[in-house]
């Protein structure tokens, strides 16, 4: 009954009148709270879900599609992976590059602190970028992308 | 007298900006130093005879480009060059490399692309190995990106193919 009432302005208003002072405005209080906070929690569900989702279709499908054979620790990928804006990098900028002419695409990375850019430009037009966190990157990786990610800080540091 | 100063200086600009990228566009198609520089220089007169605004420098360099490749394809059918050698193929790839501006670090590959047929070669030099977008290879070739995709996918089994070939 209550919360039908609650849902309509004439409902509240009438709710208002006829409720007793005091007895039910603790369980309103709550009611309203609890329906703000579950909003809440399947708003930040739903982006985390669709983060999930991006970064697994974008780099698993994209990415470690056109490598085949190449086996991915999803969980792992997901921490240390991150797609980022593109950025055109030139082959100048970059401190590791990768020309698989074979494999039809081309690798850029950059080491900015922790983390490493990495550009990936394909034969069919597509350009995705990836921040890459290399303290995250799981030993002995098969992931293209978090092995070059490696390279590069080898590159770097020597 | 200003406006030949300007001239001076546009002329500064462009062979700093792009005499070294052309050299190498023609390099990677001529495979002689001496003809290569023949072409770049060639290119950079008809630009200037041509009077071409500065004002996009993408278009610039597309212009530029794309008269180089002309140039080249020029000398390539001439009678003069047909009777000149090329330098062999190693060598070749060892005077591209020194041009470019990064670590080669798969010389056959390389050298695979420099074999292959002008329609192959181009697009994939310019692509893979000079960093161009489609769409600015498209511009530079008056071609469309999707000839120059099926371009890059084909080129790429004939780099294959020349990489299965060589092994023993």
């Amino acid at each position: 009954m209550g919360i039908q009432e609650i849902k309509g302005q004439e409902g509240i208003q009438e709710y208002q009148s006829r409720k007793q002072t005091g007895q039910s405005e603790g369980f309103q209080e709550s009611l309203i709270q609890n329906l703000e906070s579950r909003k809440k929690n399947d708003e930040n569900s739903t982006k985390a879900d669709s983060n999930i989702r991006k970064n697994d279709s974008e780099t698993n499908a994209r990415i470690l599609g056109a490598l085949s054979g190449v086996r991915v620790n999803a969980v792992a990928q997901r921490e240390a992976v991150q797609t980022a804006e593109v950025r055109h990098m030139s082959y100048e900028e970059s401190d590791n590059i990768e020309i698989a002419v074979t494999k039809g695409y081309t690798l850029k990375g950059k080491l900015e602190g922790q983390q490493v850019y990495v550009e990936a430009k394909y034969e069919d037009g597509r350009t995705e970028a990836y921040q890459v966190d290399t303290a995250k990157v799981q030993e002995g990786t098969q992931h293209r992308i978090e092995q070059f990610a490696l390279e590069t800080v080898g590159s770097v540091i020597g | 007298m200003e406006q030949k100063f300007e001239k001076g200086q546009r002329w500064n600009y462009l062979v700093e900006e792009y005499q070294t990228m052309l050299y190498r566009v023609a390099f990677s198609n001529l495979k002689n130093r001496a003809d290569a520089e023949d072409a770049v220089q060639e290119a950079f007169l008809r630009y200037m005879k041509d009077e071409k605004p500065i004002n996009n420098r993408e278009h610039e360099k597309a212009w530029l480009i794309r008269t180089t490749i002309h140039i080249c394809t020029d000398i390539l059918k001439s009678s003069w060059h047909r009777k000149t050698v090329a330098l062999e193929e190693s060598v070749a790839v060892e005077a591209q490399k020194t041009y470019l501006p990064y670590q080669v670090k798969d010389d056959k590959t390389l050298e695979a692309v420099l074999k292959l047929p002008v329609h192959y070669r181009n697009p994939l030099y310019l692509f893979y190995y000079e960093d161009y977008s489609i769409q600015e290879i498209a511009g530079v070739l008056n071609e469309k990106e999707g000839t120059i995709k099926t371009r890059l996918r084909r080129g790429r089994e004939e780099v294959k193919k020349i990489l299965t070939e060589r092994r023993p």
